[in-house]
């Protein structure tokens, strides 16, 4: 974990923290990320502070170490989520519209 | 100075070093040098010069009413969108899983030609024709999959005769097609599908020791290019009708390099157009990656050398299009709507086509049915023996699959400058990056369809007449 910087803190039990600024990620957008990685990992979510939420991510297999690949690969995930969010908020009305003109055949 | 007039909404991004390229929601585009760009959104363009007069007509600012304005784009919009008025029009029938052929990148995971256990029953066939008619399409188009179904051209006949039966009395517009290799048709079989209308679809991969490479014969005894052209020549000769055999071709990296050799191949037989096509990761072009695919970049490498091959068969006084590149063009140049089940906006999985397997079961998109052999149903909506139309084609699974796939609404494509041309592949998405919605850095499909774009906005943007009345000639 050496090579990735902020804000990523290892914890025991080969698990490690980031500390999500909630400034930029909204809290829809961060548990959709975590949500991703329980498949591998067990995954604790808690607000630091009004601005701050802390993410714990321990690997299930109690042998596994995780890597400073998968703590990047966890921000960029971030990102992606934090887009979606975004799209859907300012594009999502007229995705609807649009879908339901695709079913209105069926729908007659 | 700041002048009055109204900016609609656009999108935009760097074309050039100089220049930036805006498009706006209904397919009108442009380009615009950089400090022209900066006069523009800042206000500080004259709107009597030719520049704003330029912007003003393909309706990215006004100033007139807004409200016109919007009227006009909201007419556009509509015409670009009509595909989605009729609903599902294509339906893609597998009589059998049986094939003769074993393609190295077979998206079907075909049958031995003796192994009957993937055989359509009678009753099968009738509830896939009753459900096809369910729908409420004025246009229904039955393409015939396989396998190759001229294996079992007993139920090819059996479900175009129960079509016809159908259309008696629903009086719809029906055509037919079957995908097959030429090389199991006999003169009988092309009279009975010349009088039944029922065009031929077949894939030609190039010159004879690339066909035979990508597409050998399970019977190595036989020649399989050989027989493919002995009987192209059979088919229009029956037909008497050149253009009633269409050919598709698939990129496997032993095509690479050869897109020229390609190109003279299809011309020596009489095909006047070619849809140059990278390899569909699905099936076998999955499991054996390593022996058939290769980098994106190369494709596009080959697909660019290979476009301007054909423009410059053009110059020459030959008519040759490039599917691909006509199909783009005819968004980017027209206001007309253009149906491609795999690059339209919302998908057209399962509301412009819908693949019917040998059993029954229903699946958006032939990858579905790949998935399905895995133990994941995610793209089937129901099977014919015992779902209702509306079940499979108007519930929650179809529902959520569409709402997925608008790329106005998809991370990476609501802000593309591209995305007016563009469309989203859910089942690709799925079957590559693990979710419907997928991640456009890493899509590979994204990284195609936008290069190629771009090189045809090159050349639109170069202007060189004559490719310019190539590229019209193509889409007309």
């Amino acid at each position: 974990m050496k090579d990735f910087k902020i804000p990523v803190t290892e914890v025991g039990n080969g698990g490690f923290q980031v500390s999500v600024d909630l400034n930029i990620y909204s809290v829809d957008a961060v548990t959709a990320t975590c949500y991703k990685y329980t498949d591998k990992f067990y995954v604790h979510q808690q607000t630091a502070d009004e601005k701050t939420m802390n993410i714990i991510l321990e690997a299930k297999d109690s042998n596994a170490t995780v890597s400073s690949e998968t703590v990047k690969q966890f921000c960029n995930d971030l990102i992606d989520q934090q887009v979606r969010v975004l799209v859907n908020r300012d594009f999502g009305h007229i995705r609807d519209l649009i879908v339901e003109e695709a079913f209105k055949p069926v729908n007659k | 100075m700041m002048y009055e007039y109204n900016i609609l909404p656009f999108r935009f991004d760097h074309f050039n070093e100089e220049e930036y390229l805006l498009t706006n929601d209904v397919g009108e585009f442009l380009f615009m040098k950089n400090e022209d760009f900066e006069k523009f959104v800042n206000h500080d363009l004259d709107p009597k010069s030719d520049l704003f007069m330029d912007i003003a007509s393909k309706q990215i600012a006004t100033t007139d009413k807004v409200e016109e304005v919007v009227k006009m784009l909201a007419t556009k919009f509509r015409t670009k969108k009509s595909i989605l008025r009729d609903f599902t029009s294509l339906h893609m029938v597998v009589p059998t899983l049986r094939c003769n052929s074993s393609c190295i990148y077979c998206q079907a995971k075909r049958h031995e030609s003796s192994d009957h256990s993937a055989d359509m029953t009678k009753k099968t066939a009738k509830n896939i024709v009753k459900c096809i008619f369910e729908g409420p399409s004025p246009y229904i188009k039955i393409e015939f999959q396989g396998g190759d179904p001229s294996v079992d051209f007993e139920m090819v006949k059996y479900i175009i005769e129960e079509a016809e039966w159908q259309n008696l009395f629903k009086k719809r517009e029906l055509g037919f097609v079957i995908c097959t290799n030429l090389t199991l048709l006999t003169p009988e079989m092309v009279k009975y599908l010349k009088k039944h209308k029922c065009d031929i679809s077949t894939s030609l991969d190039g010159p004879k020791d690339l066909h035979d490479t990508n597409r050998p014969l399970q019977d190595k005894s036989l020649d399989h290019h050989e027989i493919f052209e002995k009987n192209v020549r059979m088919v229009r000769d029956i037909w008497g009708d050149a253009d009633c055999v269409s050919a598709l071709m698939t990129t496997s990296k032993y095509s690479l390099g050869r897109y020229k050799e390609i190109i003279d191949e299809y011309i020596r037989l009489g095909f006047n157009n070619i849809f140059l096509r990278s390899l569909n990761p699905y099936g076998f072009a999955k499991e054996y990656k390593d022996k058939v695919s290769y980098p994106i970049e190369e494709f596009i490498k080959n697909f660019k050398e290979g476009l301007d091959y054909i423009i410059e068969i053009n110059k020459n006084g030959e008519f040759f299009v490039e599917g691909f590149a006509a199909l783009l063009l005819k968004r980017i140049l027209t206001p007309f709507a253009t149906g491609f089940v795999d690059l339209q906006s919302p998908a057209g999985v399962g509301i412009a086509g819908a693949i019917y397997d040998y059993d029954g079961s229903v699946y958006v998109a032939d990858e579905g049915r790949m998935l399905a052999r895995f133990k994941n149903y995610y793209f089937k909506l129901g099977n014919v023996n015992e779902n209702t139309f509306q079940e499979m084609f108007n519930g929650k699974q179809l529902h959520e699959i569409i709402k997925n796939s608008c790329n106005e609404c998809l991370p990476g494509c609501a802000d593309c400058v591209f995305q007016p041309y563009c469309g989203a592949d859910p089942v690709r998405n799925y079957s590559v990056q693990g979710d419907v919605v997928g991640h456009r850095p890493t899509n590979e499909m994204c990284i195609k369809t936008k290069a190629i774009i771009r090189y045809l906005m090159e050349k639109l943007h170069e202007g060189d007449p004559e490719t310019i009345k190539i590229f019209w000639s193509w889409i007309k």
